[in-house]
């Protein structure tokens, strides 16, 4: 024992001569992550992993961005929506009859290599999407979209029609290029500023292609793709770290913090212990406790943004008593909104009256609403033909709240909230947590989950029509994320015409309607939008928001 | 002994063919889809069908076995020591290996390293004197270190000795975001930054591991001291000790004799120990924010990531097998009839 004693000590000596180490110089910030990027191929495996595309939207330039609308209460630099501005894109113009967008470029936009941006970047951008040669064809999806013209389905069975054509995207000269649409769809701008369609260094990637590889899609995904924007990869060392550092020929300007380094710190409560000791900078993805309890403390703010994260829940139309539209209804007057906003947010959340987040164009608060009410839930229950809960006893496994097991630290007070909310109305909820990637594959793909709550998934297309494409048309007809397994004839019948409707106010009613419908329905149950928060240094000031919630270091500064 | 280790050799080649097919075969029972992970943001039935056709999943189970075994025409297998790329990373499984496992290994092997030099005297004492102070202490010891598991431990440590004593330093992984690691060498960051005549990158190493190694001691010391303690204190009262001290030899001799006893059933113990700890480090290895091979592994099956979990498994148990060799030859070394 004496010994033990003896070597433990001599190991903290050996610690204490170290002294606490301190990150912090002139120009540099740790940023602590929950993981760095696993790849940084647009079209690459780890596309839809959010720290990944942290990378991607740093090294990175889109065509399109949007406005700043100005400073939120919190501190956060917020969008306006309503107002697209151009990166890449010095002007542009859009002809309704031939569908044609031509897009004037920006002059003497330098990359990390010193290459400059041209319409061939755009092109190869294009061709590269156009390829499917990726593991994830996300430059497809969103071409496809926004009704790029020839990016249709068709490119997965006939291998020729993977060859771009010059009808659809065009180098007029070096400094034009246009871009035709198979349709009117609005979506197209707002697509646009998505991070799978930011643009490729043409000569860089094509220095790297191989035989085999011939969009050098291994370069991306492990050596670095940086073209136009404003950081450059100097170290990455996959499950470690990446150093990003300021791309010097950036065209909005040099970047005021010369390097940020991307540090892996999977346990939160440890970022939150390093961020308190200064030695960092930055972090974001704590649990809401975490976050509450670094309110007010020293050298430290918590900055947070009404966006786009929400709770909802998930019950399966194609899954018995789920088919039952009472039962739907009695569980949503059985949630108690208010408390979970207080117990499982501490705050920071607010109820949710659509299925489309707030802040995007198009949201419409809509007329039927499911406020918390016992009284209530128990008499639609009744209705629906199970007075106090009795015979729903036959559906134990239809009633087990299935939610990310790797979310328990954050959803994990929520769902017992729910599960005691349900079970006081007569409703035998069970808890069935889940590897993240089998609830992405059962809600997503094999949509069999009946009974699930869902903090996770998003639309990063800020519009309402992108986000009812994606969570409520008929899966056989686009709805790629209706994990409900949802079909309606009114919803599948007026998104395509809401698509093509020109007229902003014709299509934000067609809207509202498909959110109205769907809301009586219960198609999917909203419950509330939670902040999207993040814990920093009181030096560090200009933290702006985009809806894919990856921080943008360009435009912080370090005092 | 010759023919021994080539016994065990061939032994342990045939495991690892049968627990490569075993694998192979019972990864793709996991409850999910590997090919809607990666389509993500985008789960329509033509990316879905592409994802599935890229990872070669659309192919019958035996020819999805040839391409991993390189008997198929797809390119280098298995058996040309190609583990497959990473469905997550894009990287070759080989390399991803390559680099986490001896950040693993240099974690493990200096922990049990100071865990037997201090467990064995430890567990020594306490049989010596049975009964008394130490002997006591040692089992209010064990039974204190093996009463929480070792990330509890692991996040305690972090708190008293980083943030409230500001003495370790942050646990951001092997080395300050600051510093550059060394020219990889061996992967082992003690030795490399030692090659590359950074001492100060090398001490920088070993202040990073003090916290975790510390953890890792604290929890493998306790059964390490019970075994030794047990097996010291049955060696005792055997005849052969009883013959010893009649015969007047000196205590320390008698006690070396013992120890030698008491070895051969420890080793074992520890042996089994490490081979468990090669993947069980994975939670301080989560704590402290190291990029081991546990925390390689556990990416891997939540991602459903075959080629990463078949390579994972594959080179852990032939560790797992080099070690146990290496325990039996030890054992064999004590005790001269295991090899007969």
């Amino acid at each position: 024992m004496r010994s033990f004693t003896s070597l433990l000590c001599a190991m903290t000596v050996a610690s204490a001569v170290a002294g606490p180490l301190h990150a912090e110089t002139a120009k540099t910030i740790l940023f602590l992550a929950e993981d760095v990027p696993s790849g940084l191929d647009l079209d690459g495996a780890s596309a839809s992993i959010t720290t990944s595309q942290t990378g991607m939207v740093n090294i990175m330039e889109p065509l399109f961005g949007y406005a700043t609308k100005g400073v939120n209460a919190s501190g956060i630099t917020v969008p306006d929506f309503s107002k697209f501005e151009g990166r890449l894109v010095e002007s542009w113009a859009f002809d309704p009859k031939t569908l044609i967008w031509t897009l004037h470029l920006r002059h003497g936009v330098k990359g990390c290599t010193g290459n400059e941006f041209t319409a061939k970047d755009v092109v190869y951008t294009y061709e590269r999407g156009k390829s499917v040669s990726g593991s994830t064809p996300v430059g497809w999806f969103l071409a496809n979209v926004a009704s790029v013209k020839g990016f249709t389905a068709d490119v997965f069975k006939n291998p020729a029609a993977r060859t771009l054509s010059p009808d659809e995207v065009k180098a007029v000269d070096d400094y034009t290029v246009t871009i035709a649409q198979s349709e009117p769809n609005a979506l197209f701008l707002p697509v646009l500023t998505i991070f799978g369609t930011y643009i490729f260094d043409a000569t860089l990637m094509k220095a790297h292609a191989t035989d085999k590889d011939p969009w050098a899609h291994d370069f991306a995904n492990n050596v670095s793709p940086a073209s136009f924007g404003p950081y450059c990869v100097e170290r990455w060392e996959k499950n470690q770290e990446i150093i990003f550092k300021a791309n010097p020929n950036y065209w909005r300007g040099k970047p005021a913090i010369d390097r940020v380094i991307m540090r892996r710190v999977p346990q939160s409560s440890n970022r939150m212990v390093i961020l308190r000791t200064g030695q960092a900078q930055l972090t974001q993805n704590l649990t809401p406790r975490e976050f509450d309890s670094l309110r007010g403390a020293p050298g430290l703010k918590v900055e947070g943004v009404e966006g786009n994260e929400s709770l909802f829940i998930i019950m399966n139309f194609k899954i018995k008593p789920f088919d039952n539209i009472k039962l739907r209804q009695a569980i949503a007057y059985a949630i108690p909104t208010e408390q979970i906003i207080k117990t499982g947010y501490f705050g920071q959340a607010k109820p949710w009256h659509s299925i489309v987040p707030s802040i995007y164009p198009g949201y419409a608060e809509t007329p039927t609403q499911y406020p918390y009410d016992t009284a209530k839930a128990k008499a639609t229950l009744a209705d629906a033909g199970y007075p106090d809960g009795k015979g729903l006893e036959a559906f134990h496994d239809s009633f087990q709240l299935t939610y990310p097991a790797e979310k328990e630290s954050t959803v994990g007070p929520i769902v017992n909230i729910i599960q005691s909310a349900l079970r006081q109305v007569g409703i035998p909820a069970t808890l069935n947590p889940i590897p993240l990637a089998q609830f992405g594959d059962r809600t997503l793909v094999k949509r069999d989950l009946p009974f699930a709550l869902n903090d996770y998934d998003k639309a990063i297309g800020v519009d309402a029509g992108y986000t009812l494409q994606l969570f409520l048309v008929s899966a056989n007809k686009g709805g790629i994320a209706n994990e409900s397994d949802y079909s309606n004839a009114y919803i599948d019948e007026t998104w395509p015409k809401a698509r093509v409707e020109t007229d902003p106010a014709k299509r934000n009613a067609l809207l509202a309607d498909m959110q109205e419908q769907a809301m009586k329905d219960v198609a999917l149950l909203p419950i509330v939008e939670f902040k999207t928060q993040y814990a920093l240094s009181d030096k560090l000031t200009g933290l702006s928001w985009q809806s894919d919630s990856s921080e943008r270091f360009f435009d912080l500064k370090l005092q | 002994m010759g023919r021994y280790i080539v016994k065990r050799v061939a032994v342990g080649l045939v495991q690892l063919i049968g627990l490569t097919v075993a694998v192979f075969f019972l990864i793709r029972l996991l409850p999910a889809d590997p090919a809607s992970r990666l389509v993500g943001m985008n789960p329509s039935r033509e990316a879905y069908e592409q994802a599935r056709h890229q990872l070669g999943l659309d192919q019958p189970l035996l020819t999805q076995l040839g391409a991993y075994l390189g008997l198929s025409s797809s390119g280098p297998g298995l058996l040309e020591g190609d583990f497959g790329t990473s469905w997550v990373t894009s990287s070759p499984v080989g390399s991803e290996i390559a680099t986490y496992l001896p950040v693993t290994l240099e974690l493990v092997t200096i922990s049990f390293l100071i865990a037997f030099l201090v467990s064995v005297p430890i567990g020594m004492v306490g049989a010596l004197n049975p009964g008394g102070r130490s002997d006591k202490a040692v089992f209010v010891y064990g039974l204190f270190a093996g009463s929480q598991p070792e990330f509890w431990w692991g996040l305690l440590f972090v708190y008293v000795f980083f943030f409230a004593l500001g003495w370790a330093p942050a646990p951001l992984g092997s080395l300050s975001p600051m510093t550059s690691p060394p020219p990889s060498v061996t992967g082992f960051l003690t030795i490399d930054s030692l090659l590359a005549g950074q001492p100060d990158v090398f001490v920088e190493a070993l202040q990073h591991l003090v916290l975790p190694v510390a953890t890792l001691v604290f929890v493998l010391s306790g059964p390490i001291v019970k075994m030794v303690r047990q097996n010291m204190a049955r060696a005792l009262r055997a005849d052969f000790v009883l013959y010893a001290n009649c015969a007047g030899l000196p205590p320390a001799r008698v006690a070396r004799y013992a120890l030698r006893a008491a070895m051969a059933p420890s080793m074992t113990l520890i042996g089994i120990l490490y081979g468990f700890m090669l993947g069980g480090a994975v939670l301080v290895e989560n704590v402290f924010s190291l990029p081991g091979i546990g925390q390689y592994a556990v990416r891997a099956v939540l991602a459903y990531d075959y080629p990463a979990i078949q390579g994972v498994v594959l080179v852990i148990t032939a560790l797992s097998l080099v070690v146990y060799l290496g325990i039996d030859l030890i054992h064999a070394a004590i005790d001269p009839r295991i090899v007969h």
